[in-house]
């Protein structure tokens, strides 16, 4: 009896460590970006406090996303420190006028429509309720990339478990949760237009 | 210690037993539903800003307003311009959609002779030859465009320009015969009108700017007992338009001219016509007996339309019969009725008819695919998708949808003038060119497409007459310069001319006509083959009613 349980155990310890442990870091593909980018540091030196400073909304309210090149050439048009990555961005995107090829953590699938402009100024949603810390980092994560979904790993939550801090990531059912809290109810047609 | 066969079971079943607990199964079901949903070769549209531009359709001659969104420079939806004096906000199937034609798996990307794939200087150099050679014909879908101009003024030097007129157009040309006025410069004032008698025309499907009627009938017509706006479907067939109109009148295919004759002779009999209007030379019984209806059914029409006017017969071809109706009702030159619009004196040569001893016909793009040019001469056709109908010697790719600059004049059946301005607002694939690209390469002193339209402005600013509209435009004072009043028709501006004018149409109808031509469904969807539809409205098309079978009749 003992050595059924100790082999059916060992299987059984086997495949929890496998599934929680191994299979997260299979199962997602790293790639660096770009260009190491310093929110905290960007944030220091250029007097930067607020997201919006840089991530702005246009007049109509549509979110500006990640700054174009013309942003940070205001600044680096021309070399001010003396890193590699200042460099690299000096010399082959902003001399060449070619955007930076950023990987976006929190980018969704093509088939939803997300307005920034509604949950920020209409809900007053924090930066920081979906994107966590990452406008105090000091150096930006490796994207990690679902290799059968094409989904970033932020979409799906950082958790295997989907515990954690809430909200776990920004799936629909992550949209769901927040919005069956707070009450408000959006139909099939108000994100997948 | 031996590994058994028993333990490898037991060791499996505890392997099982461990990834059921864990995320492995679960993440993999849900990665994998998403990657279905997100097939690689699924085309997505591109990430970048999104702004609304305001635009014109130019797939017809009703030029409606949109609204576009554009994401990264690219058309992803469209809207109606809820503006725009035409359409008001409303569109077609094929409108909604039509940002997707451009990516349409039948769009012509070659040029192609009889079946073989050329170059351009191939067709350039056999229509430079076919031009010294002899007279060549031009014809046009969509006269009055700064384009049009180019055709016309290359036509006057080698040959002669001709219009492919659509069926509602064609519907005034008895009234061109009988006054002299043009029926490009006439126009339905169905904003005033009362009742309309419409004898087959598809009005709620398709029928001239779609969205004119579709709008008017929404706000006056529809939904209500007793509305502003009463639409009288003569028709055999339970069409769409049967189905939705206030009253649907079932009779004998092709009685419509009977029918005509039989309303005249009522209000003819109870002096309800109009001063010298012609008295048809049938009997009543007459009428009833090639109809289907009764004779009182056709006396309670006549008094339908005589006690809620203006009254305004519209028949969906040229029916002489129909027309002389109008007449009879006296809604020629009338508030409600067939009003006159601008100041042309000429009217377009259709292109039924041919010249003999053609050595060239060159069809526009935007002449409808279902045109067949009546001629032995050598065809150089130009068109965005195939389908063309008939033979074409050369097929030549056309700019497909909003694809290049051009302007937008008055709508064929508009009772006011309109002038608009529609710059590309997606990049061609390099293969396509105009016919007006084309021309300008055969001849180089014909002006460009550009510097007709800035002509055009300025003209229209000179002529201090009509007034801009636009989404924009609300609050904003008039323009002072021509640079200005250009400017804003670039933006998507619209000019509207002034008001109509009633009266003018001199109309020399002494006596009944006795011809009558055969009803034909038409309406945007003969122009476009089912097989190059956009999916929207391909779906729509097919999830609705829009084209019932022929051989559908009510009797």
């Amino acid at each position: 009896m003992s050595r059924i349980l100790m082999t059916f155990g060992s299987g059984f310890l086997a495949a929890l460590a496998a599934g929680w442990l191994a299979f997260p870091q299979i199962a997602y593909r790293q790639r660096q970006q770009p260009l190491a980018f310093h929110h905290q540091t960007h944030a220091a030196k250029s007097g930067v406090s607020e997201c919006k400073d840089c991530h702005a909304f246009r007049e109509d309210g549509e979110f500006t996303g990640i700054p174009k090149i013309e942003t940070c050439a205001a600044c680096h048009s021309d070399r001010i420190g003396t890193s590699q990555a200042e460099a690299t961005l000096v010399n082959d995107y902003i001399k060449k006028g070619y955007e930076t090829p950023w990987l976006v953590y929190s980018r969704q699938p093509a088939n939803v429509w997300f307005s920034h402009a509604i949950h920020v100024r209409r809900a007053g949603l924090q930066c920081s309720d979906c994107h966590g810390t990452i406008g105090a980092s000091d150096q930006l994560r490796p994207y990690e990339v679902n290799r059968i979904s094409g989904y970033s790993r932020d979409i799906e939550g950082r958790s295997s478990a989907r515990l954690g801090r809430s909200p776990a990531g920004m799936k629909m059912s992550d949209c769901e949760d927040c919005h069956h809290k707070r009450g408000i109810e959006v139909g099939c047609l108000g994100c997948h237009q | 210690m031996e590994f058994t066969r028993r333990d490898l079971l037991t060791w499996g079943s505890g392997i099982t037993a461990g990834l059921v607990l864990t995320p492995v199964p679960w993440k993999l079901l849900d990665d994998t539903s998403i990657w279905t949903q997100n097939w690689p070769w699924i085309p997505q549209p591109a990430r970048g800003p999104v702004e609304v531009k305001n635009s014109f359709c130019a797939l017809c001659p009703n030029g409606c307003g949109m609204r576009v969104r554009m994401a990264a420079g690219w058309p992803v939806g469209i809207s109606g311009m809820q503006h725009h004096p035409v359409n008001r906000g409303a569109l077609c199937p094929l409108g909604f959609g039509a940002h997707q034609l451009n990516w349409h798996p039948r769009r012509l990307r070659q040029v192609g002779h009889q079946g073989r794939a050329c170059s351009w200087s191939d067709a350039l150099a056999a229509f430079r030859k076919a031009c010294a050679e002899g007279p060549v014909a031009i014809i046009d879908g969509y006269p009055d465009r700064a384009a049009s101009a180019i055709c016309h003024g290359f036509a006057r030097r080698h040959g002669s320009y001709r219009v492919a007129l659509r069926a509602e157009q064609r519907a005034l040309l008895p009234y061109e015969k009988w006054s002299g006025v043009p029926a490009a410069a006439l126009g339905y004032d169905l904003e005033n009108t009362g009742t309309i008698l419409s004898f087959g025309a598809p009005l709620l499907d398709g029928w001239s700017a779609p969205g004119r009627f579709a709008r008017l009938w929404s706000v006056r017509g529809a939904g209500s007992a007793d509305s502003q706006l009463r639409l009288i479907q003569v028709e055999a067939a339970p069409s769409h338009t049967a189905a939705c109109a206030w009253r649907w009148v079932p009779i004998m295919p092709g009685s419509d001219a009977a029918l005509a004759a039989g309303i005249a002779l009522v209000l003819h009999e109870e002096h309800r016509t109009a001063p010298n209007a012609p008295v048809p030379s049938t009997t009543l019984a007459d009428a009833a007996a090639r109809t289907g209806l009764s004779v009182d059914a056709i006396r309670d029409l006549a008094r339908l339309l005589c006690e809620h006017g203006p009254a305004l017969a519209i028949s969906a071809q040229p029916n002489p019969a129909v027309a002389a109706l109008n007449v009879a009702l006296g809604a020629i030159g009338t508030r409600g009725g067939i009003v006159r619009r601008g100041r042309r004196t000429e009217p377009l040569a259709a292109a039924d008819t041919l010249p003999s001893h053609l050595r060239a016909v060159l069809v526009d793009a935007s002449v409808p695919a279902d045109f067949l040019a009546s001629t032995e001469a050598e065809i150089f056709r130009f068109a965005a998708w195939e389908g063309s109908a008939g033979r074409n010697d050369w097929l030549l790719p056309a700019p497909g949808f909003l694809e290049e600059l051009t302007d937008i004049p008055t709508a064929p059946l508009s009772s006011i003038e309109t002038y608009a301005v529609a710059p590309p607002l997606s990049k061609p694939p390099a293969e396509v060119k105009s016919a007006a690209q084309f021309l300008m390469a055969v001849d180089s002193s014909i002006p460009d497409v550009e510097k007709i339209i800035h002509a055009r402005c300025r003209q229209l600013f000179q002529s201090r007459a009509g007034h801009l509209q636009g989404e924009e435009l609300a609050a904003a004072a008039p323009p002072e310069s021509a640079q200005a009043f250009e400017k804003q028709l670039w933006s998507g501006a619209v000019w509207v001319g002034d008001p109509p004018h009633f009266g003018g149409i001199p109309c020399r109808l002494t006596a009944w006509p006795q011809s009558a031509a055969p009803v034909a469904r038409a309406g945007w969807t003969a122009a476009w083959p089912a097989p190059v539809l956009p999916p929207l409205a391909t779906k729509l098309y097919q999830e609705s009613s829009l084209r019932e079978p022929p051989e559908r009749r009510a009797i």
